[in-house]
């Protein structure tokens, strides 16, 4: 998708957050095989639980600092609270901290089971427990990667719809979008319905929130309507598109 | 969410299946490389085989899928050269991966034999085995080839 695409600056942070979140999944995978094949083998189930402590907890924590990196980088807690979470980046985050919760459940399960068997007591049961946390968590880690990587529900997600038809008495504004700014033909509106074409002259795909309402993805080149009706004061405008409004695609309009 | 973003999500849920097998192949090469006995060799191989079907699986599904992408996508190409270079570094990496398998499955061939001759105890014929310095250097082959194409992917214009 087009919205996949980043401003320069953001690799590094992605990059660590993918490295994360395929360390956590890959000792997820080598926890869940080594407790499930250990056959009483005491040195498997070791390995099945230090897989978990040693190697998927410092990924967690690898992904979960990223992310917020990016979260940030991409400017996500700086849009207006009327502009929700979009549903793939709510998905994301609930994964990784229910996630993280169920986590620590299991490291504290694992970690009462090994030390039991080193004082020469059975810690099998308690360490199944662990185990089908462990499960529980990779199949979270796959639908999280399908929602990060997918972005369901992304346009209609983040805010309501906008309107496409105005009553005949709107103010008109053209918005050219391009990498990565708004110019408005006018800094100033009066109150009452505003009619704003949105024309994209980028090479990225953009979208133009204002209001509460947005429109779709505009691919470069084309253009879309959106009428909303404004209240004097100001107005803060942006690209929702992650990442554009943190890199310039944001400003305020005037309503008088 | 379109038909190009589920085949975008699919190849990424091929490269994530990949890297996490190779993860937890590295966990196998480390718990195999103090391990002596037939068969605590036998079940760390059984998990070996876990992450190779994880590993196998990936290859394929990233690079078939992430092809298709530079076709359908119109800011990409398959002839960019970011692609070629994730084409050869896949290619470098399949190599080098399964050479590795073969390297790993001599120490599961062995305590095999060594169970079937009623033989359970420490070994230092499997233990050398279990530390074959050319299947750790195959598997760090193809885990550096992979973290580039993981880097080469990031970074590539337009990502």
């Amino acid at each position: 998708m087009f919205a996949a695409i980043r401003p320069a600056g953001q690799d590094f942070p992605v990059l660590l957050h993918i490295v994360g979140a395929t360390i956590v999944f890959g000792a997820l995978l080598a926890s869940v095989g080594s407790l499930a094949l250990a056959r009483g083998q005491v040195r498997m189930f070791r390995i099945g639980y230090f897989s978990l402590l040693f190697v998927a907890l410092p990924g967690w924590i690898l992904m979960r600092l990223s992310g917020e990196w990016i979260y940030r980088k991409q400017g996500w807690n700086d849009v207006p609270d009327q502009l929700q979470d979009p549903t793939w980046l709510r998905i994301g985050f609930g994964v990784a901290d229910w996630g993280g919760l169920l986590f620590l459940v299991a490291l504290i399960v694992g970690g009462v089971a090994v030390l039991r068997m080193r004082s020469g007591k059975s810690g099998a049961g308690l360490l199944k427990v662990t185990m089908s946390i462990a499960v529980v968590l990779a199949v979270g880690y796959v639908g999280a990667v399908w929602a990060m990587t997918g972005k369901p529900n992304y346009e209609s997600a983040a805010a309501a719809p906008a309107s496409t038809t105005a009553t005949g008495q709107a103010t008109a504004v053209t918005v050219t979008a391009s990498e990565f700014t708004f110019t408005l033909s006018r800094t100033s509106v009066p109150q009452g319905e505003v009619e704003f074409t949105v024309v994209n002259h980028g090479k990225l795909a953009h979208n133009f929130w204002i209001n509460g309402q947005q429109t779709p993805l505009i691919s470069p080149g084309k253009t879309a309507t959106l009428t909303t009706t404004l209240t004097p004061g100001s107005a803060n405008y942006l690209c929702t598109v992650p990442g554009h409004a943190a890199a310039g695609m944001k400003g305020t309009l005037t309503v008088r | 969410m379109s038909f190009q973003d589920w085949i975008f999500s699919f190849h990424l849920l091929f490269a994530a299946t990949l890297v996490g097998g190779l993860v937890m192949s590295w966990i196998v090469v480390v718990a195999l490389y103090s391990a002596d006995g037939a068969e605590e060799t036998l079940g760390f191989g059984r998990v070996g085989l876990i992450s190779n079907v994880a590993i196998v699986l990936g290859l394929p599904g990233t690079i078939a899928l992430g092809i298709w992408l530079a076709i359908l996508r119109p800011q990409f190409h398959p002839w960019d050269g970011w692609i070629i270079g994730a084409i050869v570094l896949w290619v470098v990496a399949t190599v080098a991966v399964v050479r590795s398998f073969l390297e790993y499955r001599k120490p599961v061939a062995k305590a095999r034999e060594l169970r079937s001759a009623g033989r359970v105890g420490a070994s230092e014929e499997l233990a050398a085995l279990n530390r074959s310095a050319r299947g750790l250097l195959f598997r760090a082959l193809g885990s550096v080839a992979i973290v580039l194409i993981v880097i080469d992917m990031v970074y590539k214009p337009g990502a």
